[in-house]
C-alpha cells in the first residue's frame, strides 16, 4: 500500500464528517495500518460514518496479506511481490488492476472476465485467485499464487540455455491438455492460449494464466467476438470471422503452441491477419468447401489460390518427428482445419501418445530457467491483448516483439 | 462421465462460489440479514443526528446574518424519532425492486439471463447492505449494467443510461464499486435455464420414443408428449419470475430449482420422471430428492410468477418505500459524490488528478529500466 499512487493528500476533504462513529464490528478489527501513507482519518473511508459490513469482509481479507516490492508495472496492472500476513514465507503475487483512464465505461471487461471465472476455477494447471481486496482507492487487488520461474516462451527461446526433449514436451502438453480440458468441462473458453500465457511453478509445473479473454460458452443463438486469440494462434474460423464458434479454437492455439515446442519457434507467425491465413494455408493445406464443408460460407472467407492440399503425414514427420509417431498424429489432430472434425480437449486426453514412449517427465525433473521475479511482473501485468467482445473496434491484436530477444 | 476419476457435476457445482459463498441455511441468512439490518439502523440513527447537530450549528451561524437561510437549512432530514425498517420489511422491499429490475430489464430488451444475473446481484447485495444505506432504485441500474458486462451483452454505458429515465452514466458507474464490492468480487451465476431445456429434450425424447421406457416408473403418463411442453412454459415462468424473487438460490442447487418447477406444473409426470431416473420412487435416494424438490417448491410458490408486484403487494411496497424515504442514511444519499470522494478527487480536481497521473507514468516509463521498480518507501 506504500506505494499505492492514487492517493491524493488532501482530496478526502471533500466531506466534512470527521465525526468517526465505529460500530462493534469495526471497532474490532479498526486496527487498519498495512498502509504506509499516513492518514489521518485512519478507520472509516472519508465520507462515511463507519465501514459497512461488506466493507468490513473486505478489510478482513486485506489484512490477511502484506504487500512488498513492485515487481512490474504496465497500462493494466501493476504486480507486487507479496506474503501471507501470518506466514512470511508463503509468498503470494498481487496484481493491482489500474483504473483505465481510456475506459469510462467503469470496471474493464478483462478484469471483470479474469475475476469471473479465475474465482470459479480451481485446478492444479490453472493459476489460482486466492484473494481478491480492494485497496482504499478503490483498485481491485487479485493475490494470485506465486509462480518465480517465469513462462514457456522464455524457455523456447533460450535455446542456448535450455535443452529439453520429447518426454519434457509430453510432460507440459499433458498439463496444458489437462488445464483446457477443466476449462471446457466447465463451460469456459480461454481464447488467448499462447507460451507466455502458460506459467511455471517453483515445482516445474505448468499453470494457465490470464482469463482477461475468457468466457463461458454462448448459448447456441448468441453470438461471441471473433476477435480473440493472438494471432499466431488464432484459428481458422475466427480468421474468416466465426462469430459461432467453440472449445475448437482453444484446441488449435493448444496444437501451435505443441508446434512450437518442438520447432523452438513460432509455426505460423503472420505478419497480418491475411499474412496469418496465407500462412495457415501453406503450412497446415487450404480451407475449402471439400475438407471443411461450409466455410466458403463464413464472413470473411478468402484464400490465396491455387489451394494447397492438405499438409500429408510427411510433412508433419519431417519437421515434428521428434514427437514420435503418436506426437506427430495428436498434432494433425489438433490441426484439423475443420473445427467440427477437429479434437476435443477430452479426446486429446485419450490419445495414445500419452501411453506411447518415451513417459512424460516428471515436473519436478522438468528443464528450468531461472527466470526470477522480473518475469512474474511481465507476465501478470500484461493486459490481454485484444479488443473487448462487441467492442467492435477492429485493431488487431498487438504481438509483443519487445520481449522477443 | 461414468468413470470415477472424472469429476461429478455435483463436485463442479460445489467448488461454485455460488455454493462457497454464496449458499445458506435458512437460519443463518436471516442471521446475516439481521446484522446487516442492525447495523445499518443504528448507522442511520448516528448519521442524522450528525446531520441535525450540523444544521442546528449553521443556522444558528446563519441566523444573524441571513434569515432566510434558515428555512432552506430545514432540508431533507427526516424529523422526530427515527422509524427504522425490519428484516422483515426490508426483505418485502427487495422483492418489490427485484421486480422493477426486470421490468427494467424487459424495457432495455436484455436477454434472461442478464436479467436473472442482475436479480440475483440485488439479492447478494443486499445481505450484506441495507436498502435503508444503499438506495435500491439506484443498486438496480448498476446491478443491470453490471450484468451486461459479465453476462457478455456489451451495453453501451451512454446508450444504457439514455434509455432510463431521469439517468445519467455517472449515476451507473457511481455504484458500480461498491456492488462488487458487495457482491465480495464473485460475478459468476449459475442459472437453471440451460438445465430446464435439458431435462425437457430428455421428457420429449422419451415421450416420443427416442428414448426407450425402461419400466422401473411404470407405464408413461398419458399424453406425455403434449404435457412436456406445457410443462417447459410453466416452469419457465417459474423460473424467471419467482425463482430470481425468492431465497431459492441462496439454498437449492439449480438443478433442484429446475425441477421444483417442473414439479409445480405438472407433478404427476415429474414424479413419473424422477422414479424414471432413478429406479423407483421407493428408494433412499427418490425420497431424499423428493423432500428436497417438495422444500424448494413451497419456497417458490410464496411469490408470484409474474414481473408485475400484485395489487396488494405493490400497494404494501409504496407504504414501505414511504418508510423507507425517513429512515435513509443522508451520509449515504449521493453516491456520485461519494465515489469521487473515495476515488481521491472531485471535478474540480480532475485536471491536476490527469496531469499528476501523467506524470507518474511518465516516471514509471523512466523507471522501467529499474526491474524492480523503485525503492519502497518507509512507513
Amino acid at each position: 500500500m506504500a506505494l499505492s499512487p492514487l492517493v491524493v493528500p488532501g482530496s478526502a476533504s471533500g466531506e466534512r464528517t470527521a465525526a468517526t462513529a465505529k460500530s462493534k464490528l469495526q471497532a474490532a478489527s479498526a486496527v487498519t495500518s498495512s498502509s504506509g501513507t499516513p492518514n489521518p482519518n485512519n478507520g472509516p473511508p472519508p465520507g462515511s460514518g463507519g465501514a459497512d459490513l461488506a466493507e468490513q469482509m473486505n478489510e478482513d481479507e486485506k489484512q490477511k496479506y502484506i504487500k512488498g516490492k513492485k515487481l512490474g508495472e504496465g497500462t493494466y496492472a501493476i504486480v507486487y511481490l507479496g506474503h501471507v500476513k501470518s506466514d512470511p514465507s508463503k509468498l503470494v503475487a498481487i496484481k493491482k488492476i489500474k483504473i483505465q483512464e481510456d475506459y469510462k465505461e467503469g470496471l474493464a471487461p478483462d478484469a471483470v472476465r479474469e475475476l469471473k471465472h479465475l474465482q470459479e476455477l480451481s485446478h492444479p494447471n490453472i493459476i489460482s485467485l486466492l484473494s481478491v481486496f480492494s485497496s482504499r482507492d478503490q483498485n481491485l487487488n487479485l493475490v494470485l499464487e506465486y509462480l518465480p520461474l517465469g513462462d514457456l516462451e522464455m524457455l523456447i527461446k533460450d535455446i542456448e540455455g535450455v535443452r529439453y526433449g520429447a518426454a519434457d514436451i509430453k510432460a507440459w502438453m499433458g498439463m496444458l491438455g489437462r488445464a483446457i480440458w477443466f476449462c471446457h468441462e466447465n463451460f469456459v473458453l480461454h481464447r488467448d492460449i499462447k507460451p507466455n500465457n502458460l506459467l511455471i511453478a517453483a515445482d516445474g509445473g505448468i499453470k494457465l494464466a490470464d482469463f482477461g479473454l475468457a468466457r463461458s460458452f454462448a448459448d447456441p443463438y448468441r453470438v461471441m467476438s471473433n476477435m480473440v486469440i493472438t494471432r499466431w494462434y488464432r484459428p481458422p474460423e475466427l480468421l474468416f470471422g466465426a462469430r459461432s464458434y467453440s472449445g475448437a479454437v482453444d484446441i488449435w492455439s493448444i496444437g501451435l503452441v505443441f508446434a512450437e515446442l518442438v520447432i523452438r519457434n513460432p509455426y505460423l507467425p503472420g505478419d497480418t491477419e491475411v499474412d496469418q491465413i496465407s500462412k495457415i494455408c501453406a503450412l497446415v493445406g487450404t480451407p475449402t468447401e471439400e475438407n471443411w464443408p461450409g466455410v466458403s460460407k463464413l464472413e470473411h472467407y478468402a484464400v490465396p489460390a491455387p489451394a494447397t492440399p492438405i499438409q500429408p503425414v510427411a510433412h508433419y514427420n519431417s519437421m515434428f518427428g521428434t514427437a514420435g509417431a503418436e506426437g506427430v498424429d495428436l498434432l494433425m489432430k489438433m490441426l484439423i482445419l475443420d473445427p467440427r472434425k477437429r479434437i476435443t480437449a477430452r479426446q486429446i486426453l485419450e490419445h495414445g501418445w500419452w501411453k506411447s514412449e518415451p513417459k512424460p517427465t516428471k515436473k519436478q525433473n522438468l528443464p528450468k530457467k531461472g527466470g526470477g521475479l522480473e518475469k512474474l511482473g511481465e507476465d501478470l501485468k500484461r493486459g490481454p491483448g485484444v479488443l473487448d467482445d462487441e467492442r467492435g473496434t477492429k485493431v488487431a491484436r498487438k504481438l509483443d516483439f519487445g520481449s522477443m530477444k | 462421465m461414468n468413470s470415477s476419476n472424472v469429476i461429478t457435476e455435483d463436485d463442479r457445482y460445489r467448488s461454485s462460489t455460488q455454493f462457497r459463498l454464496w449458499s445458506f441455511t435458512p437460519a443463518s441468512l436471516l442471521a446475516l440479514r439481521s446484522t446487516t439490518n442492525q447495523l445499518a439502523a443504528d448507522r442511520v440513527r448516528e448519521a442524522v443526528r450528525r446531520a441535525r447537530a450540523r444544521e442546528a450549528q449553521s443556522s444558528a451561524d446563519a441566523s444573524d446574518a441571513d434569515p432566510e437561510s434558515k428555512s432552506r437549512a430545514t432540508s431533507t432530514l427526516p424529523e422526530g424519532e427515527l422509524d427504522c425498517l425490519t428484516v422483515e420489511e426490508e426483505l418485502k422491499l427487495i422483492v418489490f425492486y427485484c421486480r422493477q429490475t426486470l421490468q427494467l430489464g424487459k424495457h432495455l430488451n436484455l436477454p434472461t439471463d442478464v436479467n436473472a444475473t442482475a436479480v440475483q446481484y440485488m439479492k447478494r447485495f443486499y445481505t450484506t447492505n441495507s436498502l435503508m444505506t444503499y438506495d435500491p432504485a439506484t443498486i438496480l441500474r448498476t446491478a443491470l449494467f453490471f450484468a451486461t458486462k459479465t453476462e457478455n451483452h456489451y451495453y453501451r454505458l451512454s446508450k444504457f443510461a439514455e434509455a432510463i429515465d431521469k439517468t445519467k452514466p455517472e449515476d451507473v458507474l457511481a455504484s458500480e464499486y461498491l456492488l462488487t464490492q458487495g457482491l465480495r468480487f464473485t460475478f459468476d451465476v449459475r442459472h437453471p435455464y440451460r438445465a430446464l431445456e435439458g431435462a425437457v429434450m430428455e421428457l420429449c425424447a422419451i415421450a416420443e420414443g427416442a428414448i426407450p421406457n425402461n419400466g422401473v416408473a411404470g407405464e408413461m403418463p398419458r399424453n406425455m408428449d403434449y404435457r412436456c411442453k406445457v410443462a417447459h412454459g410453466t416452469a419457465k415462468e417459474f423460473l424467471k419470475t419467482s425463482a430470481l424473487l425468492t431465497d431459492v438460490y441462496f439454498h437449492f442447487s439449480p438443478s433442484q430449482i429446475m425441477l421444483a418447477s417442473l414439479l409445480i406444473a405438472d407433478e404427476e409426470l415429474i414424479r413419473w420422471y424422477i422414479a424414471f431416473k432413478l429406479g423407483g420412487l421407493q428408494n433412499a435416494m427418490a425420497q431424499k430428492v423428493l423432500g428436497t424438490l417438495a422444500d424448494c417448491a413451497q419456497m417458490l410458490r410464496t411469490v408470484e410468477p409474474q414481473m408485475q408486484s400484485p395489487a396488494e403487494e405493490s400497494k404494501e411496497a409504496r407504504t414501505l418505500a414511504k418508510k423507507l424515504r425517513k429512515c435513509r442514511n443522508p451520509e449515504k444519499i449521493d453516491l456520485v459524490a461519494l465515489q469521487q470522494t473515495k476515488r481521491g478527487g472531485d471535478n474540480a480536481n480532475d485536471e491536476k488528478i490527469l496531469k499528476k497521473r501523467k506524470l507518474e507514468r511518465e516516471k514509471v516509463a523512466q523507471e522501467a529500466g529499474d526491474l524492480f521498480g523503485p525503492g519502497l518507501k518507509k512507513p
